[in-house]
C-alpha cells in the first residue's frame, strides 16, 4: 500500500503540462486572466459581447506580432488600468486580498484545533451533585488490540 | 386585447394593509412571548395570516397588470411587451428589482404563515418570539415594496402603447425556475433564523428551535442547491461562453449562504448527538440568513456595478442598516446568551467523527469567507485607498480549489470514523480500501496519459470518497442480507429505509462527487474560434465541423439567423448542429442560441457570434469533457435530499429521558 501511495505521489508531482502555445491559445489563456471592460464582473473569456470578441482578436494580434503574455498584460494595463487584471496583484493593496483568507483559514483551523484539544483534555467531569466523575480506567495497548480485533470480527460477522 | 383585467389599483393598498397587519402581529407576538398567553399568540397568528393574504393579493394584482399589459405601471413597461409569451410575462414578476422584492416578501409571509401554523402550541413563548422576528423582517420588506421599491408606481406622462420587453437573456425556461428557487432558498432560511433568535430571546436553548425548523432548513438548502445548479445550467445554455460558473458576484451571492448552511446542516448533527456546538450552530444560522439577505442586497442595490451607484439606488440606503441590525442583533444575542449555550459534553478523542465534522465546518466557513472577501474586496479597496482593482475567477480558483479538495477528502473520512473515539488501528482498517481506490485511480489515469495534477488529485479524492461511501452501503446491506436472507436490492432498500437521514446524506455526497468529476473535466476543455465561409471546416478535439450556410426566418419577437454545421468524427458523420444568432426586435438586442451535443464523456458546444453579409459566420466551439456529470450529480443530490427529508429525526436517549414534554413529534422529523 505504501508503495502504491508513493507511486501515486510521484505521478502527481511529475505530471505537469508543458506545451508551446499558439497565438490563439495564448489569447484564450489571457482572456481568462483579464476582466471584460464590457461585462461587469465577468472575465473577457466569459463575456459574450461583440466588443469582447473584438478585444480577444486584438490580443491574438499582439500574440501574432510576437508579444509574450507579460508584455500583453502590461499593454492591457496601460490601456485599461489595474482593474483589467482578473486577480489582485501580489503587492500593494492587492496582497491583502490574498493574505486575509489564508490568515482567516489558518486562524479558524488553529482555533478549532485548540478547542478540540481543550475538549479532549483529560480532566475530571463534575457530576450533578458537584463531585468529580471517577477517573476512567485506561486500557493497556494489549487490551486495545484485543478490543479492536473483537470489534473487527463483529463487523465481519454482521 | 388581453382577456385579463388589470387589478393594479388593489396593489399598493394591499401592501399598506399588509404592512399594518405585520406591525400588529409583531406587537401581539412580542406580548405572547413575554406572557405566554395563547390568546395573544392566536391574535398574532391571525394578523400574520392577514399579512400573507394582503401580500399575496398585491402579487396577484401585479401579475394581472403584467398579463393585461397595463403599461400605466412603470414596472410593466420596463419588463414586458405585447409580444412576450405568457410564461415569460409571468416570470417578469422577478425580472426587475421591485417585482422580485414583492415576490421575496410574498414567499416570506407565506412561509412564515405555514411555519407558525405548524409550530406546536405548547411552545407559545418560542413561537411568539419567532413570529415577532419573522414579522419584523416582513415589515421591513413590506416597507421597501410599499415605498422606495414600489412596483405599482405609474409612468410619468403618456401611457406607452408597448413596453420595453424582458431582457432576451431572461427569456429561457431556466430563468422561469432558477430565480424562484434561489429566493425560496434565501427566504426559507428566515424560518430557522427566526426560531434561533426566538430561542435566544426566550432562553429556550434546547433542541426545540432546530427540531421545529429542521424540515425548513433542509427544504431551503435543497431549493438553494437546485437553484444554483439551474443557474449554472442557464449560463451554460444561454450565455454562449461554454462554461457554467464564472465566480461573478451574483453567483457568489447565492453560493455564500449555501456554504454556511451546508456547514450548519453538518454541525447541527453534533448538537443532536452530543449536545455540543450550540454557540456555533446559532452563529451559523445567523450568518447564513445574514448572507442570504446580503445576497439579495448585493444583486439588487447596484453596489456591484459601482460604489457610487449604490448610494443613488432606491433601496441600498435602507438595506445596509437592516443587514447590520440582523447581524449585530443576532450575534449580539448569541454573545448575551453565551453561558446558556455551553456544551453539555466534551470530545473524547481527536480521532472521532465529531472532529471530522468540526474540520468540515472550518473548511466550509473558510470557503464562505473567501468568497465573501473576494466579492467585496474591490469595494473595500476602492473605499479605503481609492484604487480600483478586480477579483475574478483566477483568485477564487486558486484559493477555493485546495479548500474544496480538502472538503471532498473529509467527506470520505467522516463516515469511516466512529462517534466519540476510534483507535488508530481501527481507523487504518477502515481507510485502507478507499485509500487504495484513490491510489489505483491515480495510477490508472496517469498510465492512461492524464497529466494535470489538479485533475488527478480530484479524481483520486472522488475515488477515495465514493469507495468510502459505497462501503457504508455495502456494510449496511450485508446485515440485512444475512439476517433476512434477502437479495442485494431489498437489503439496500432496507438499509436506506432504516436511517434515511444518514443514507440520504450519503446519496447527496455521491451527487456532489459526480459534480466534482464534472468540474475536473474542465481541465481538458478545448476551445476553437474561426471565421467560416460556407464549405469551410474547423477541427475541435476529435470533431470536424463543416459550415453549410445560414437560414433566416422572422417571428413577431425576433429575426432568426441559423447556421447549419455538419459534424463528423473521422470518417463518421455525427449529425447536424444549428446554433442561432437572433435579433430581438423589442430590445434591438442580439442574442446567441447555443447548440449542444451532450453525452457522459463530453459535450460538443457550438455558438455563432456573428454573420457577415457574404453569409460567412464567426463560430466559437468547445469540447467540454464530463460536463454531463454535473447535471447528473445535481439530480442525485436532489434524490438524496428527498430521502433525507422523508426521514425522522433520531430521538436521542438522553434528550427523551430529560425532557420528553419538550419534544415535538409532529414536526421533529
Amino acid at each position: 500500500m505504501r508503495r502504491l501511495t508513493l507511486m501515486a505521489l510521484v505521478f502527481v508531482t511529475l505530471a505537469t503540462p508543458a506545451t508551446a502555445q499558439s497565438p490563439e491559445d495564448l489569447a484564450n489563456d489571457i482572456s481568462h486572466k483579464v476582466m471584460s471592460p464590457f461585462c461587469p464582473g465577468v472575465t473577457l473569456h466569459d463575456c459574450p459581447s461583440q466588443s469582447a470578441l473584438d478585444m480577444r482578436d486584438r490580443i491574438e494580434g499582439y500574440a501574432r506580432a510576437g508579444m509574450d503574455e507579460a508584455a500583453i498584460m502590461e499593454r492591457l494595463e496601460t490601456e485599461y488600468g489595474d482593474a483589467i487584471r482578473a486577480e489582485p496583484s501580489s503587492d500593494g493593496v492587492g496582497i491583502i486580498a490574498w493574505v486575509l483568507p489564508a490568515l482567516a483559514a489558518l486562524a479558524g483551523g488553529a482555533l478549532a484545533f485548540m478547542l478540540v484539544r481543550h475538549w479532549t483534555a483529560r480532566r475530571p467531569r463534575q457530576l450533578a451533585d458537584g463531585r468529580d466523575e471517577p477517573a476512567r480506567v485506561e486500557t493497556s495497548p494489549a487490551e486495545r488490540q484485543r478490543l479492536d480485533a473483537e470489534l473487527g470480527r463483529l463487523r465481519g460477522e454482521s | 386585447m388581453s382577456p385579463i383585467r388589470s387589478l393594479a389599483g388593489l396593489g399598493r393598498p394591499s401592501l399598506l394593509g399588509a404592512l399594518v397587519f405585520s406591525l400588529f402581529a409583531i406587537a401581539a407576538f412580542i406580548a405572547a412571548s413575554r406572557t405566554g398567553r395563547r390568546d395573544l399568540s392566536q391574535a398574532g397568528k391571525r394578523a400574520l395570516y392577514a399579512t400573507f393574504g394582503f401580500t399575496a393579493l398585491a402579487t396577484i394584482s401585479l401579475v394581472t397588470a403584467l398579463l393585461a399589459h397595463d403599461f400605466s405601471l412603470s414596472y410593466v413597461t420596463s419588463y414586458t411587451s405585447r409580444s412576450l409569451s405568457v410564461p415569460y410575462t409571468i416570470s417578469s414578476l422577478w425580472g426587475g428589482m421591485e417585482g422580485s422584492l414583492l415576490f421575496w416578501t410574498t414567499l416570506l409571509t407565506g412561509f412564515s404563515a405555514l411555519a407558525i401554523a405548524k409550530a406546536p402550541a405548547r411552545n407559545s413563548r418560542l413561537v411568539g418570539a419567532a413570529g415577532a422576528v419573522l414579522m419584523g423582517i416582513a415589515a421591513f420588506f413590506l416597507f421597501m415594496v410599499a415605498f422606495p421599491g414600489n412596483p405599482f408606481a405609474e409612468v410619468a406622462g403618456d401611457v406607452p402603447v408597448d413596453g420595453n420587453g424582458l431582457n432576451p437573456l431572461l427569456q429561457s425556461p431556466g430563468m422561469v425556475i432558477h430565480p424562484p428557487l434561489l429566493y425560496t432558498g434565501f427566504v426559507g432560511f428566515s424560518i430557522p433564523f427566526a426560531f434561533a433568535i426566538g430561542a435566544l430571546f426566550t432562553k429556550r436553548l434546547d433542541d426545540s428551535w432546530f427540531t421545529a425548523t429542521r424540515q425548513w432548513t433542509l427544504f431551503a438548502w435543497t431549493a438553494l442547491s437546485i437553484g444554483i445548479v439551474l443557474g449554472g445550467a442557464w449560463a451554460y445554455t444561454e450565455l454562449g461562453w461554454g462554461g457554467y460558473w464564472a465566480w461573478d458576484p451574483v453567483e457568489n451571492a447565492s453560493f455564500m449562504p449555501w456554504l454556511t448552511a451546508t456547514a450548519f446542516l453538518h454541525s447541527v448533527v453534533i448538537q443532536e448527538k452530543r449536545r455540543m456546538l450550540k454557540v456555533w450552530n446559532v452563529t451559523l444560522i445567523v450568518l447564513t440568513y445574514g448572507l442570504a439577505v446580503f445576497g439579495t442586497f448585493l444583486t439588487r442595490s447596484g453596489l456591484l456595478s459601482s460604489i457610487h451607484t449604490f448610494s443613488e439606488g432606491p433601496i441600498g440606503k435602507y438595506f445596509l442598516p437592516f443587514l447590520a441590525l440582523l447581524l449585530v442583533g443576532g450575534l449580539g444575542m448569541v454573545a448575551y446568551r453565551l453561558d446558556a449555550l455551553r456544551s453539555e459534553n466534551r470530545l473524547d478523542s481527536l480521532i472521532s467523527r465529531e472532529s471530522a465534522f468540526i474540520a468540515n465546518n472550518v473548511l466550509f466557513v473558510a470557503a464562505a469567507f473567501t468568497v465573501l472577501w473576494g466579492t467585496i474586496y474591490p469595494i473595500v479597496a476602492e473605499v479605503s485607498s481609492g484604487i480600483r482593482l478586480s477579483v475574478g475567477p483566477p483568485f477564487f480558483n486558486t484559493i477555493f480549489a485546495p479548500i474544496g479538495l480538502a472538503i471532498i477528502g473529509l467527506t470520505g473520512i467522516g463516515p469511516l470514523i466512529s462517534w466519540r473515539r476510534m483507535s488508530k488501528g481501527a481507523f487504518w482498517r477502515m481507510v485502507r480500501v478507499p485509500l487504495g481506490a484513490g491510489g489505483l485511480t491515480v495510477l490508472a489515469l496517469g498510465l492512461g496519459g492524464l497529466s494535470s495534477p489538479g485533475a488527478l488529485l480530484s479524481f483520486a479524492l472522488c475515488a477515495f470518497t465514493s469507495t468510502a461511501i459505497i462501503g457504508e452501503f455495502v456494510r449496511g446491506s450485508r446485515v440485512y442480507r444475512r439476517r433476512d436472507s434477502v437479495g442485494p436490492l431489498t437489503a439496500l432498500n432496507r438499509t436506506i429505509a432504516r436511517n434515511r437521514r444518514r443514507y440520504g446524506g450519503y446519496i447527496v455526497h455521491l451527487g456532489v462527487l459526480l459534480i466534482v468529476i464534472g468540474f475536473a473535466g474542465n481541465a481538458f476543455k478545448v476551445e476553437r474560434r474561426a471565421d467560416m465561409a460556407p464549405g469551410d471546416t474547423l477541427d475541435v478535439g476529435s470533431y470536424t465541423l463543416t459550415y453549410e450556410g445560414v437560414r433566416t426566418a422572422t417571428t413577431s419577437e425576433k429575426d432568426i439567423f441559423e447556421a447549419t454545421l455538419a459534424v463528423s468524427r473521422g470518417d463518421d458523420g455525427v449529425g447536424t448542429m444549428r446554433p442561432q444568432r437572433n435579433l430581438h426586435l423589442a430590445q434591438g438586442q442580439w442574442q446567441s442560441e447555443v447548440a449542444i451535443r451532450t453525452n457522459p464523456i463530453e459535450d460538443l458546444y457550438v455558438v455563432v457570434t456573428g454573420f457577415d453579409t457574404d453569409r460567412s459566420a464567426v463560430i466559437r466551439t468547445f469540447v467540454n469533457p464530463l460536463t454531463w456529470w454535473i447535471w447528473a450529480g445535481a439530480a442525485v443530490m436532489l434524490a438524496g435530499m428527498l430521502v433525507v427529508m422523508s426521514g425522522r429525526a433520531p430521538v436521542t436517549v438522553t434528550a427523551a429521558k430529560r425532557a420528553p414534554a419538550k419534544r415535538e413529534p409532529a414536526v421533529a422529523r
